[in-house]
């Protein structure tokens, strides 16, 4: 009953914060799909922060918090539709990628397939690894939810330099949704990390289906959520309970709801400055997921200036209004509860390593390497099988020249730059921390990369 | 206008996706042989063994605080710590003697912890002992 009530509220609550952000309802399914894509998201970020602030504050009925945040956002929602214009229905896009009724249902099927195989894979390795696959989901994450849940009065413990291996710096995104729903039942359950992770990488999945679907059609979309789908690094994280999949379904998202309607009509996903405000919370809710949130927010930024000009800064301002909140959480996280980021701590030697030519032709060749190995494909590279299909289906046509494409490129660039950077000064040995952490940083950027690959594919080929 | 897409065009889009599909769907093969065997699930049960072997032990240990810990050393010794602190919270567990509380985990194999100036207080079985340190602050 209390765990029903709790997973209405979670997702009501994404579902009304979402739907304040984006015009009213509309009758295609794809924009349904997006709003309950990012819901889930959303909501799981709202029941983390609103777990978090719980334990500082010392409150303890959660559920009780849960339900008057529910209620608050509902009056609001009320009092926004009854005061807003009737929504504007858009047309869908005119497919992009134009191909025979036979190779459409054949791609539908491979669709199915692939899915049924990622779900069928994803719960199986769940139920095998209860506590996690890998070393990070116990060492990190999930001991991290025990300290907040077990904890008490005592959860910053969690937190204690004594144990650095933990990250005791790392935001509490996941841990905090995590600990939020064992207080709701009032035991600890493995299920529960289980299922935010499968609900994320699903997610993930259906944000970049439904977003392409209405932005390039159907067939793309179905292209794109294949590719997404058939990488095995991608289901294998997803069901690990590490971080990187819900870090890369907020990338998305900011991404995803950056777009604006300004060049073709059908790229108009949502119009006004509710979207922007949703990007906002989206990069902030990768903020406080993985501190790479931070390095993406600024390369967001920097993309957003570079690409669209002056004439932009008032509605980046609205966006960095909206992500101020989570910077400040995070930023109060980072200076008054947490042990300090040991990347940063040695700074003398990080102006050496900086200085040192032979580390960037190291991380170079990682780069190269993890380009073509990534994602554990089989026989053939997902990120070749991507760039022949640009160029095959693509062919002579121009290059998707839009800002929208510029700006999401030029921000994924961006934050792949800063990625190098961070190898660059790493205090760790290079080679480790190459081998360990490369392909999950890789994997962060993605799902959004497929993105940007099919808003790049020139209009009506085929 | 557009011109409509020659034969050519056509061919070489349905060759580029056709391949794009078997390549996706190899990998989707790959991903279902590498996953686990659905008729024989075997749930990795380190971490549920690890909250086994340390349950006796939670009852004599403070509900907060910091305690000690020393084990084997090396890989399969951190993996152990990382597992007794998982287990142990929201009790930090730090792996140094300078601890009121020091637990002790001993494996099968040689070489045995280091317990010199602790004090033995208990055996809970599966390897765990409690030791005491005086000198500690």
């Amino acid at each position: 009953m209390a765990l029903g009530l709790a997973v209405i509220c979670c997702l009501g609550s994404g579902y009304i914060v979402v739907t304040l952000g984006l015009p009213q309802s509309t009758p295609f399914i794809y924009q349904r799909m997006v709003r309950a894509s990012l819901s889930t998201g959303f909501g799981l970020g709202i029941f983390s922060v609103i777990f978090f602030l719980a334990r500082v504050l010392g409150l303890s009925r959660v559920l009780a918090i849960d339900l008057v945040v529910l209620g608050l956002l509902t009056v609001g929602l009320w009092w926004v539709r009854t005061r807003s214009k009737p929504a504007i229905i858009r047309m869908l896009a005119e497919e992009t990628i134009a191909l025979p009724r036979w190779l459409r249902r054949l791609l539908a099927v491979a669709f199915g397939s692939a899915l049924a195989a990622a779900l069928y894979s994803a719960i199986l390795r769940s139920i095998v690894h209860p506590h996690g696959e890998g070393w990070d989901a116990f060492a990190i994450w999930n001991l991290h939810a025990r300290f907040l849940f077990r904890g008490g009065e005592h959860w910053r413990d969690g937190l204690s330099p004594l144990i650095p291996w933990s990250h005791p710096d790392y935001p509490l995104l996941l841990p905090s949704a995590v600990a939020h729903f064992w207080s709701v039942l009032g035991q600890e359950s493995t299920a529960v990390p289980a299922v935010i992770g499968l609900v994320f990488t699903f997610g993930t999945l259906g944000l970049l289906f439904s977003s392409l679907a209405i932005l390039r059609g159907r067939t793309s979309a179905i292209l794109a959520g294949l590719g997404l789908v058939s990488t095995p690094f991608f289901v294998e994280q997803g069901s690990s309970q590490y971080a990187d999949v819900p870090l890369s379904f907020f990338f998305l998202a900011v991404i995803v709801l950056h777009l604006d309607g300004e060049s073709r009509g059908d790229q108009s996903l949502y119009r006004g400055y509710g979207r922007l405000a949703l990007a906002g919370i989206a990069a902030g809710l990768a903020l406080w997921t993985k501190n790479e949130g931070m390095l993406f927010l600024v390369a967001c930024v920097v993309a957003q200036i570079v690409v669209r000009g002056p004439e932009w800064m008032n509605r980046l301002a609205f966006f960095i209004l909206a992500v101020a909140p989570f910077l400040m959480l995070v930023t109060w996280f980072k200076h008054s509860v947490a042990f300090p980021n040991e990347l940063f701590s040695n700074q003398p030697k990080m102006l050496h390593k900086f200085l040192d030519s032979a580390r960037y032709w190291a991380i170079l060749k990682w780069f190269v390497r993890d380009f073509l190995r990534f994602g554990q494909w089989w026989p053939i590279p997902g990120t070749l099988l991507l760039a022949l299909l640009y160029v095959v289906v693509a062919g002579k046509h121009n290059w998707q020249n839009s800002q929208q494409f510029w700006t999401s490129a030029l921000t994924l660039a961006l934050t792949l730059a800063g990625y190098f950077v961070i190898y660059v000064i790493t205090p760790y040995d290079l080679d480790w921390h190459l081998r360990f952490s490369l392909n999950r940083l890789f994997l962060q950027l993605w799902p959004s990369t497929i993105f940007v690959f099919f808003l790049a594919i020139p209009a009506k080929v085929g | 206008m557009s011109e409509p897409p020659s034969d050519r065009v056509r061919a070489r889009n349905t060759a580029g996706i056709l391949l794009f599909i078997i390549g996706c769907l190899l990998s989707s093969v790959r991903l279902i042989q590498t996953s686990p065997n659905a008729a024989h699930l075997q749930p990795d049960d380190i971490a549920r063994r690890a909250e086994h072997r340390f349950s006796a032990l939670k009852s004599q240990l403070p509900a907060s605080g910091v305690i000690g810990y020393i084990g084997e050393s090396g890989n399969a010794g951190t993996e152990d710590y990382y597992l007794a602190q998982y287990a142990l919270a929201p009790l930090v567990v730090e792996r140094s003697k300078s601890h009121g509380l020091v637990v002790v985990s001993i494996s099968t194999l040689p070489p045995k912890p280091d317990t010199e100036g602790l004090q033995f207080v208990k055996d809970f079985g599966n390897g765990v002992r409690l030791f005491s340190n005086k000198d500690a602050k």
